[in-house]
């Protein structure tokens, strides 16, 4: 039985035992009291005593706080010896930088508090991030913290089971000795991540000089190779394709995510946005085929459902009808037409058509034929040239063929862990131990640097100087925001010290890069480059003036992409590989994208086999069933998730999770999809097999599923059309006000004293346009990152308890036919984000016994944490279910998935109050109160940020002269000029933020749109954020019927529409009663609920 | 004996003395936690720690005329009113007493690089966020909340700075606020009578349309 010591000796860092502690009947019952809902997922193997000692200790501990002769602890300042000049203490600095992965860069702007990167936020200026970041992005954020990140060189000689702790000048030294035994490099490879990074081009060409028979090879788990083989052929060289939407009038996308994981997400999905307000101009419209559901197909017009070998031929029949290449055989032509015919009506030059990395070469081929056929090219469409490596290159195959026959003496892994996510029959995991010396440059002590000899640390993104290419070619340098943690280093200073260059200093190689791209003469190796007004302007606006590519227009060869044929048909499952929140891999440690809900299955900390409802009935499966899934030599086994929009005889896996290396966090987590992901079938592979094992548990999704829960899922449709509202542009256009009309405040008479706001000096309000939402949740990060909010784990987003403020609800609206809801393909996906609506009567204040949620005089629903007391009443009292409760000290834990309560970090009962790990710590936001076990917390619209514009505002009023302070009004907050971090991050620009009391401001115009609607606003309490009417614009207006449009409503429009200016609707109709109301549902038969059901 | 008839058990003679016992220890049990919440020794009124090196704010502010914001001069522009960085010292300390042994963990900071460890005299508690800006540029003088520091030769705390203190002046800012201009005047207005004060106070209070908020997110977040 271990003790509550036993487990120092084995280095670990949590107690397993702590589960084993405290197995006892009274303990039980007391368990079963406090957290009924948790009881059996407790403790076993009883070990009181040991329980009771450290229940002492720490009470000891409390009892010797008390006694202490001063309230706080002794706490002591330490100011900088020599403060820089500029430098505020405690005040935050944004600095311009980038995130890279897989050759493409996305400029962000960090802020760091006195020298500590706390949070990443998009910058304006790149052209790949336009202000917004994804949710993986601003979480690299928490990999600089991962207290799991390797901490020291070390060596396996032999394949040694036991790592040498060794240092970089070890390995320096090794390496000067091995590289004379090199040669020309015959026997050196290379295989990295693809990189856009110009000083790695010019350290690759330092190695050319040095090693010239070299060889490199690129491998990236989530590159896409069938869009790159396509348009070589198409183009005639390394291009990849650069979509402008804003200017599309029709977008074709042949199961291209380009809303959700495509690296170039961000500018896509705002000039997306920029056409899908009805009042703002024509509406674009999205035509999606894809075989499983993405954020993508979510947000689409028009889905198809289809396998991808299908959404192939359909790629073909649309070409064929738009671009005259030869018609394939078992194409759906239906679809097929329509999709031409909405292309061919798009004017010329105002359409995009595009294809995802499931596609093969030959339909990324016959996109650009297409693009170049509806005269896109150079308007919409345009290319970039891939950077490509300068050396030597080679294909994996062939480095895996090398590795084999013994020609390889020296492999150097730089990134990436190959071992585990190449493709399963390329043979490289196996390979890479033929090669006498392996070097592994990385994170991670991981799978790969386990095969390898050296295990060299990389330093951390926002450690290093480098540079690197977004996907339109602008380049952006890396700056580094503090000094490598653990000594790591940077690719550039490894390929630099490598190749024997005079410059190994990261700067040094980056800031020559920056001479040679612009034009400067080279300052030589060793001397301090002159100072540069270009290389300052450079680092603070984070992209290099004209050092973007030029977008280019080539024409395409038409003959080549005839050439191209569709693989062969294959029987059997399809089986589609998605990268899913943990970026296949890259992220698996990273709490914050473990927990991050999956934008359409809402699993987290898990990962499933998705099928649809028919695919499951026939293989006598449901959700939560474990199967096995076989591709060629290859299967994995995992649960089955029933996901309604999955195309029949599909499945969908998410790779990146399973992780054998033992992570904190990844380990344990998911099953490993790599194992059937073939060289010949990357993201799509058409023969797989599934059968049912047996055995299986419920899985963790954050929201329930309507196909399981029949009761739940009538319950939700009857009420959906009420919570989310939208129409089709078409029925828009007739009932403008349908959004307002669906709803009837019956009363405005509170039951309770309403809040006054009168004297306040703003009113703050939120908007939030549905037509733009996708449902990406990358404002749920950026709430994370910025309000400190933790991660709690598995096993308490099993129990309901995960912490996120900021939610957003997945609905999918489903028809009914003959009578049975239709599961299997929902009409829409509904997205709405949902988090603390700032209710002017708010319910939840009703109900505090002691006041610690009250209203402040700018209408702020405020939760004071130090008066709460966790009753729990607010939290039973909300109708939107955005409260949270701690209960736990859950920075104090380890995000353990399978634990006891107790399972917590060792220092948990004996250390003073700290607020948890103190390398976690360093990303807190300091604005921010770090909230202890037992209280309750929820959205603050980051009134941080309120404060601190209030506070620079009035200080710049009070400034002015006394004539310029009487002419003033009241001193108003320029818009835009508070954003929380949910609307700071948001691609889309779905949510915006504002005073109402300034009637210019953008939201003030959101709420008085006509579009606009209050949630649950029938409970009169007021909500301060109004939801924007969905507005969807399908080809024909029959896929999505306008069915809510009548629904409830009045069925006329006279007399409605003048009450758009009233902040809250309804409080005029004493004069139509309910009948009235309900007698117009059949009033109109184009738009009556009976049609939609039957439809 | 009726099947309804109660009798008190013996002990129950007990009950009327514990009562009176407890009755009159009541009050001053409350009485000492009352006097024990509210005394200098809770609220850390007087801390006075001792610092590594025995500056003193009579000579620097007091007779030397200092400013302030000399050495705290973030105290206008942003939250913290930051502590000087050992160069802003040595700015005079290298001509000025450079021998003295006082000033030996200085130089050891100046030639190391390391900071010196002044200890925290006003603490607030790690939930509450205060703002020294917004305070000075609105006309609160530094001597509000600090006292006199220009007098004392080691710093102490001088008032409470609990939250019934702050509100306080948020409640009613007139008698705290000045010209925002003689903030750091630490001896501004201590010959004015009362109401000569309260009427500058009002004046300013006036000009700059104070109205502090008492929300809890002002300070709480």
């Amino acid at each position: 039985m271990s003790s509550v010591n036993g487990n120092g000796s084995d280095g670990r860092q949590y107690w397993r035992s702590l589960d084993e502690v405290a197995d006892t009947p009274e303990f039980r019952d007391f368990m079963f009291n406090e957290f009924p809902g948790g009881a059996e997922a407790l403790l076993d193997g009883p070990d009181r005593r040991g329980f009771l000692k450290v229940m002492g200790a720490s009470m000891a501990l409390a009892g010797a706080g008390l006694t202490g002769c001063r309230r706080w602890p002794r706490e002591v300042i330490a100011p900088y010896a020599s403060r820089p000049e500029g430098t505020i203490p405690g005040a935050p600095e944004q600095f311009a930088t980038i995130v890279e992965h897989a050759g493409v860069a996305t400029g962000v702007l960090a802020t760091c508090y006195d020298g500590r990167p706390t949070k990443l936020e998009g910058n304006p200026e790149h052209s790949g991030s336009l202000g917004a970041l994804t949710s993986w992005q601003q979480a690299t954020i928490l990999d600089l913290y991962d207290p799991d990140r390797t901490r020291q060189v070390h060596e396996r000689p032999g394949g040694a089971a036991k790592a040498a702790k060794k240092t970089w000048n070890d390995f320096d030294a090794w390496w000067k000795k091995h590289a004379e035994t090199l040669g020309d490099g015959a026997g050196l490879r290379f295989i990295a991540e693809s990189s856009g990074s110009p000083s790695v081009q010019r350290m690759q060409r330092a190695i050319r000089a040095k090693f010239p028979k070299a060889s490199w090879t690129t491998w990236d788990a989530t590159g896409n190779s069938a869009e790159r083989d396509g348009l070589e052929a198409a183009l005639g060289g390394p291009y990849r394709p650069s979509y402008d939407l804003k200017n599309a009038d029709v977008v074709v996308s042949f199961d291209c995510d380009f809303l959700g994981w495509h690296p170039d997400t961000l500018a896509m999905s705002r000039g997306w946005a920029a056409r899908r307000n009805p009042d703002d101009g024509p509406m674009n419209r999205v035509h999606m085929a894809e075989p499983g559901l993405t954020v993508t197909g979510a947000s689409a017009d028009d889905r198809y459902a289809m396998t991808a070998a299908d959404a192939a031929r359909l790629a073909m029949a649309v070409a064929a009808e738009v671009a005259g290449l030869q018609l394939p055989a078992g194409a759906d032509m239906a679809a097929a037409k329509a999709i031409a015919a909405d292309l061919k009506a798009a004017a010329a030059g105002r359409s995009i058509v595009m294809a995802g990395a499931s596609q093969p070469a030959a339909v990324h081929a016959a996109c650009a034929l297409m693009n170049e056929a509806l005269g896109n090219v150079g308007t919409t469409v345009r290319y970039a040239r891939i950077s490509q490596p300068e050396l030597n290159t080679s294909t994996l195959e062939q480095l895996v063929s090398d590795l084999n026959a013994g020609s390889v003496d020296t492999l150097v892994v730089i990134g990436g862990n190959p071992v585990w996510d190449t493709p399963a029959d390329s043979g490289f995991a196996s390979a890479i131990t033929k090669a006498a010396n392996t070097v592994h440059f990385g994170d991670q002590d991981d799978e790969t640097s386990a095969a390898c000899r050296w295990h060299l640390l990389r330093a951390h993104g926002t450690e290093a100087w480098g540079d690197g290419r977004a996907w339109d070619g602008t380049v952006s340098i890396r700056q580094p925001l503090i000094r490598p943690l653990w000594g790591g280093r940077s690719e550039i200073e490894l390929l630099a010290g490598l190749a024997g260059a005079d410059d190994t200093a990261g700067f040094d190689i980056v800031r020559r890069t920056f001479e040679e791209l612009s034009g400067q003469p080279v300052t030589p190796a060793g001397q301090e480059p002159p100072f540069s007004g270009a290389w300052r302007r450079t680092l603070h606006d984070g992209v290099l003036a004209g050092g973007a590519d030029a977008l280019e227009s080539p024409r395409v060869d038409r003959s080549k992409v005839a050439g191209l044929a569709l693989p062969a048909a294959a029987s059997g499952i399809e089986v589609q590989f998605g990268t899913g929140t943990l970026l296949g891999g890259r992220m698996g440690n990273n709490g914050w994208m473990q927990e991050l809900p999956d934008p359409i299955t809402k699993l987290t900390w898990d990962n499933a086999i998705l099928l649809s409802e028919a695919t499951c009935r026939q293989l006598g499966v449901g959700s939560g069933d474990m199967v096995q899934l076989s591709v060629g030599s290859g299967s994995v086994t995992g649960p089955v998730l029933m996901q309604p929009g999955q195309c029949d005889g599909t499945a969908s896996v998410m790779l990146g999770y399973g992780r054998v290396w033992p992570g904190r966090v990844a380990f344990g987590a998911g099953f490993n999809a790599y194992p059937i992901r073939m060289a010949s079938g990357l993201w799509s592979a058409g023969s797989g097999s599934i059968t049912p094992v047996g055995g299986g548990e419920k899985l963790i999704t954050t929201q329930d599923h309507y196909a399981i829960d029949t009761v739940g899922g009538e319950g939700t449709q009857a009420r959906l059309p009420m919570l989310f509202r939208e129409a089709s542009e078409e029925s828009f256009a007739s009932h403008p006000n349908f959004a307002r009309d669906r709803s009837h405040v019956i009363s405005t008479l509170s039951l309770f004293e309403e809040t006054q706001f009168e004297g306040a000096d703003y009113r703050w309000g939120m908007a939030t346009d549905l037509s733009k939402c996708t449902g990406c949740s990358a404002c749920v990060t950026a709430c994370q990152a910025e309000n400190n909010i933790p991660i709690v784990g598995k096993d308490q987003v099993r129990m309901g308890r995960e912490m996120h403020w900021l939610r957003i609800d997945r609905y999918y609206r489903f028809r009914k036919k003959g009578g049975e809801w239709d599961t299997s393909q929902p009409a829409s996906v509904a997205m709405q984000p949902m988090t603390c609506q700032h209710c002017e009567n708010a319910p939840c204040e009703q109900v505090c016994p002691v006041a610690a949620t009250v209203h402040t005089s700018d209408g702020l629903n405020a939760m004071v944490y130090n008066r709460c007391v966790g009753t729990r009443y607010c939290s039973n009292n909300c109708p939107y279910k955005v409260r949270r409760f701690n209960f736990f000290d859950y920075f104090r834990r380890d995000p353990l998935r399978e634990t006891g309560m107790l399972q917590v970090q060792p220092d948990y009962y004996i250390k003073q109050q700290s607020g948890g790990d103190p390398l976690r710590r360093m990303q807190f936001n300091p604005q921010v109160t770090v909230r202890m076990r037992g209280v309750m917390e929820k959205c603050t619209w980051c009134t941080q940020r309120i404060e601190k514009a209030k506070i620079e505002t009035r200080n710049a009023w009070v400034k002015k002269s006394a004539a310029e302070k009487a002419a003033d009004g009241r001193v108003v907050i320029p818009d835009g000029t508070i954003t929380p971090a949910c609307a700071q991050t948001c691609p889309t620009g779905a949510i915006v933020f504002g005073d109402l009391m300034d009637e210019t401001s953008r939201v003030s115009a959101m709420h008085r749109d006509h579009r606009s609607y209050d949630l649950l606003g029938e409970l009169n309490i007021k909500p301060r954020n109004r939801y924007m009417a969905r507005i969807t614009n399908p080809a024909g207006g029959e896929r999505f019927p306008a069915d809510f449009v009548a629904h409830g409503g009045h069925g006329h429009d006279d007399g409605h529409g003048k009450d758009a200016d009233s902040s809250h609707d309804h409080d005029h109709d004493h004069d139509h009663d309910h009948d009235h109301d309900h007698d117009h549902n059949h009033d109109h038969g184009d738009h009556s609920q009976n049609e939609v059901h039957d439809g | 004996m009726g099947r309804y008839h109660f009798v008190f058990p013996r002990w129950s003679n007990l009950l009327l003395p514990a009562a009176i016992v407890v009755g009159l220890t009541a009050p001053l049990y409350v009485a000492f936690v009352v006097a024990f919440g509210f005394s200098p020794k809770t609220t850390d009124v007087g801390y006075q720690p001792v610092q590594p090196i025995p500056f003193s704010h009579a000579v620097h502010a007091g007779q030397l005329g200092i400013d302030c914001r000399y050495c705290h001069n973030t105290v206008e522009v942003a939250a913290k009113a930051a502590i000087p960085p050992t160069q802003t010292c040595m700015n005079c300390h290298v001509q000025i007493h450079p021998e003295s042994d006082n000033l030996a963990p200085l130089w050891e900071s100046y030639s190391t690089g390391r900071p010196v460890e002044w200890v925290r005299v006003h603490d607030l508690p790690d939930y509450a966020f205060f703002n020294h800006s917004a305070h000075v540029t609105g006309g609160v003088s530094c001597v509000e909340c600090h006292g006199r520091v220009d007098t004392m030769e080691t710093v102490w705390q001088e008032h409470t700075l609990s939250m019934g203190w702050c509100l306080e002046c948020h409640r009613d800012p007139a008698p705290h606020v000045r010209n925002p201009d003689l903030v750091t005047q630490l001896e501004w207005g201590w010959d004015m009578d009362a109401a000569e004060r309260l009427a500058e106070g009002e004046r300013w209070h006036d000009i700059n349309d104070l109205h502090p908020s008492q929300d809890c997110t002002t300070c709480h977040r």
